[in-house]
């Protein structure tokens, strides 16, 4: 065993000492071969993350949200709904909600506006998101204007929301009911839609069945539709970005195929010395082995951690662009952690299988070419 | 010192780095109970059902909450054109009936 | 569909093993056909190089199936969210009826690659490669093995619906339902245990008799394979009983969980491990008799039963520990 260990040691001594001979070449390599363990372990711990906090925070959400479509769209819903509604075993309370997008021109920003009736607000008071508050610089006290229907409208901000919330409230504007009907014109008696509370889960279901019977019009969005729905959310589209990335990733492949295991002149040549003075296919086969073992166990493990600092350190800067698009409102927010050996052993997957099997034939090759064929 | 002790060294450095991303991660989540808590109650009381990821399309806003035309809202034939529309899979209760 | 990277991976793994062994095989072809070590012909000497390149290709293939197997599980069980009734892998191995062909697929493979890689190993000891059509021929009944997998592997990950109502581990392992997985389920505790320590009997005299006499290689893998399949069957007719301390989850994939101490890794790995160093000890010291192999047979072969015993008993001793150490007491079920 001792015996053994001590011969990996001189094969890995020389393996680096042959590296570091084409230092330009091999780091060179190396640096790539980093960045594409970077991109993949970014999107892989981002979006997990945001996946189990989803799943966490959104397992909060109402149990049943209810919907009314017209023509395939998204309707006002009318009040006495939730009288047709009836009594629905199992349902403990049905709220109407007001609620609607804003844009706002001129710092071209879209707001959620929500009139929620558990707050106490007059109509000339607001509560604003952070993103909100950062992004126009506003405070405690001052004044935020909605202009609509070729009117202005001024609300004093009471109160900006939980910093630490920005992950879902940053586009949040909470302003009275009366003071959003006014704003909007949505008549009185119509609201966005309705949620109801069930206690049960597991009538949920059901409840959801017999609202489709009674009201025709309405669309039920369940809870664990929601839930499911965040836990699949990048699931595919990470799927397509591997996809694409894969591209990236066969080009390293013919990279390090072409270039890895030593087929340039100079190396066949040192194959071929080493060849006559006595080592064997196997040996240089081992050597090789070492080489690769060397570049994408440090590849790997200098991306991984790379792309942990970025995503949980830097906040992932990277991605704010995409998933911000045209939007002036993104919220700040520090992912909370969360990582599993699925992940590892995926990015394993993705990254040094291809890169091993990519050199398993030119190693072979440069194995079991002959010393005098090289040399002559 | 020998290179490849170097190595060993580099390798086992690297390990415990990762060892220490794990142990990271966990006290974080330690820490970040409370702020979650937070989190939730506010979903709980505004009755929220979606991230604020990107607010540019209320499609890509209220994600949950999208119906079948909303991605073509300004024209039968417009396709999505907003950047983060390419991102996001639409609702699973609605790719699938 | 669901497109993941982790079944993207896996789909990426198998493909690639399946390559592979496509290469190995065509060669494996060739090679029995035209193989004549006394010749020195040019065409013998590109084989014998050649051999070089089919040995580590299939030594990769074979750890990466391994790996794949663990993903696999591993993939499983983080995927059960995603569907209406499943809580744990099972679940997800029941979405359609792919799943669990190429759970067992895997197993297999992996059972003979570790078979295929020892008679390598051996192989390459003897100046005159001994084995070598016996390699190859092995070689030709795994490849469509490994076709198989990927085939089956990818109709199941294509054929996977999200709306599908899943069934889970509660209703598949119970003892009322139909099927082996609830047969096995009722398998009464008494029966499973008899079954375990008695093939782990078996396991111990054989190796014992093999290290003492230096033969009766083969009776231990068999009685190695009987082991593993009684310490699957009483890990979930009994062993997670204890360790869920619920007197009717059978299931044997939740004690991978995390709240459940991931007592499963504690159990599977020695227990896989020692099986498959059971089937390499066995199929390596059918060779004793052939003279150039004959010192590293007689060499590694015990190495091999001694290291496969010690595990089988610390998969034992770690099986008794936990239902020792359990809250659960089962009176009533012992009659």
């Amino acid at each position: 065993m001792i015996e053994f260990i001590r011969k990996q040691a001189y094969l890995v001594d020389f393996t680096l000492s042959s590296l570091l001979r084409r230092k330009g070449k091999n780091f060179g390599l190396l640096f790539v071969y980093t960045l594409i363990v970077f991109m993949l372990a970014s999107v892989m711990l981002f979006t997990h993350s945001l996946k189990k906090e989803a799943g966490i925070i959104l397992q909060q959400s109402p149990e049943i949200i209810v919907q009314r479509l017209v023509a395939g769209r998204h309707a006002l819903i009318p009040a006495d709904y939730i009288e047709k509604m009836g009594r629905l075993r199992g349902v403990t309370s049905k709220k109407a909600r007001l609620w609607g997008y804003f844009y706002n021109p001129v710092v071209k920003a879209n707001y959620t506006v929500m009139a929620p009736d558990h707050l106490v607000l007059t109509t000339t008071e607001v509560i604003i998101g952070a993103g909100i508050a950062r992004t126009i610089g506003l405070d405690i006290g001052d004044y935020f204007t909605l202009r609509a229907n070729n009117d202005t409208f001024s609300f004093q901000v009471k109160d900006i929301l939980d910093k630490h919330s920005e992950l879902v409230s940053t586009d949040l504007v909470l302003i009275s009911q009366k003071a959003f009907r006014v704003i909007t014109g949505i008549p009185e008696g119509q609201f966005t839609d309705i949620v109801l509370s069930v206690r049960n889960p597991r009538e949920v279901r059901k409840v959801a069945e017999k609202l489709v019977q009674k009201l025709p019009d309405v669309r039920p969005v369940l809870r664990e539709e929601i839930l499911r729905t965040y836990d699949s959310i990048f699931s595919w589209r990470q799927g397509i970005v591997f996809v694409l990335l894969v591209g990236a990733l066969m080009a390293f492949v013919i990279f390090a195929w072409d270039k890895a295991p030593g087929l340039s002149a100079e190396e066949k040549r040192e194959i071929g010395i080493l060849k006559a003075i006595g080592w064997e296919s196997g040996d240089i086969l081992r050597m090789k082995f070492w080489e690769g073992i060397i570049i994408s166990l440090s590849a790997f493990m200098l991306g991984y951690l790379a792309a942990y600092l970025h995503v949980f350190y830097s906040s992932a800067v990277l991605f704010e662009p995409v998933l911000k698009g045209w939007a002036t409102l993104y919220p700040q927010f520090r992912l909370v952690p969360f990582i599993d050996g699925l992940q590892i052993a995926t990015l394993f997957f993705f990254t040094i299988f291809p890169y091993v099997v990519a050199t398993i034939i030119p190693i072979w090759k440069a194995s079991v070419t002959d010393p005098d064929a090289i040399m002559r | 010192m020998r290179n490849s002790s170097l190595f060993l060294l580099f390798l086992v450095a690297g390990l415990l780095f990762i060892l220490m991303t794990v142990m990271d991660a966990v006290s974080q989540q330690d820490m970040a109970r409370e702020s979650l808590k937070r989190r939730a109650t506010l979903v709980s009381e505004l009755g929220l059902s979606d991230l604020a990821l990107s607010t540019e399309a209320r499609y890509t806003r209220h994600l949950s909450l999208a119906d079948r035309h909303s991605a073509f809202q300004d024209h039968p034939t417009s396709f999505d054109h907003f950047p983060s529309g390419s991102i996001f899979l639409p609702p699973l209760h609605l790719a699938n009936d | 569909m669901l497109l993941s990277p982790a079944i993207l991976a896996l789909i990426l793994v198998s493909a690639v093993i399946c390559l592979m062994l496509m290469l190995a095989g065509g060669f494996a072809i060739q090679l029995l056909r035209l193989w004549d070590i006394n010749s020195g012909s040019e065409l013998q000497l590109r084989l014998e190089r050649r051999t070089y390149l089919i040995s580590t290709l299939l030594t990769w293939a074979f750890a990466s199936e391994l790996i794949s197997l663990m993903l696999f599980i591993y993939n499983a069980e983080s995927m059960s969210g995603q569907f209406v009734g499943a809580m744990c892998a099972t679940g997800v191995l029941n979405v359609n009826e792919w799943g669990w062909p190429t759970l067992f697929l895997k197993i297999v493979i992996f059972f003979s690659g570790t078979i295929w890689l020892a008679l390598n190993y051996l192989d390459n000891k003897g100046f005159d490669y001994p084995l070598i059509r016996i390699k190859y021929y092995l070689l030709l009944l795994i490849l469509p093995m490994v076709v198989t997998e990927f085939y089956v592997q990818t109709r199941y990950f294509l054929e996977m619906d999200p709306d599908v109502i899943t069934s889970c581990c509660g209703s598949l392992f119970s003892v009322d339902a139909k099927g082996v997985a609830a047969e096995v389920s009722s398998l009464s505790p008494r029966d499973a245990i008899f079954a375990l320590y008695g093939t782990g009997l078996l396991v111990m005299l054989s190796g014992t008799w093999y290290l003492l006499r230096k033969q009766g290689g083969l009776i231990f893998s068999l009685s190695g394979i009987a082991a593993f399949v009684a310490a699957i069957m009483s890990i979930i007719s009994y062993i997670s009983l204890y360790i869920y301390e619920h007197p009717h989850h059978h299931c044997p994939f939740c004690i991978l969980k995390s709240g459940h101490d991931y007592a499963g890794y504690t159990l599977y790995v020695p227990l896989f491990l020692a099986t498959s160093l059971a089937l390499a000890a066995g199929s390596i010291s059918l060779w004793r008799r052939i003279p150039s192999v004959n010192s590293a047979v007689e060499i590694y072969a015990p190495k091999l039963v001694y290291l496969a015993l010690i595990l089988f008993n610390i998969f034992y001793a770690l099986a008794a520990w936990w239902v020792w150490q359990s809250n659960l007491s089962m009176g009533s079920i012992w009659q």
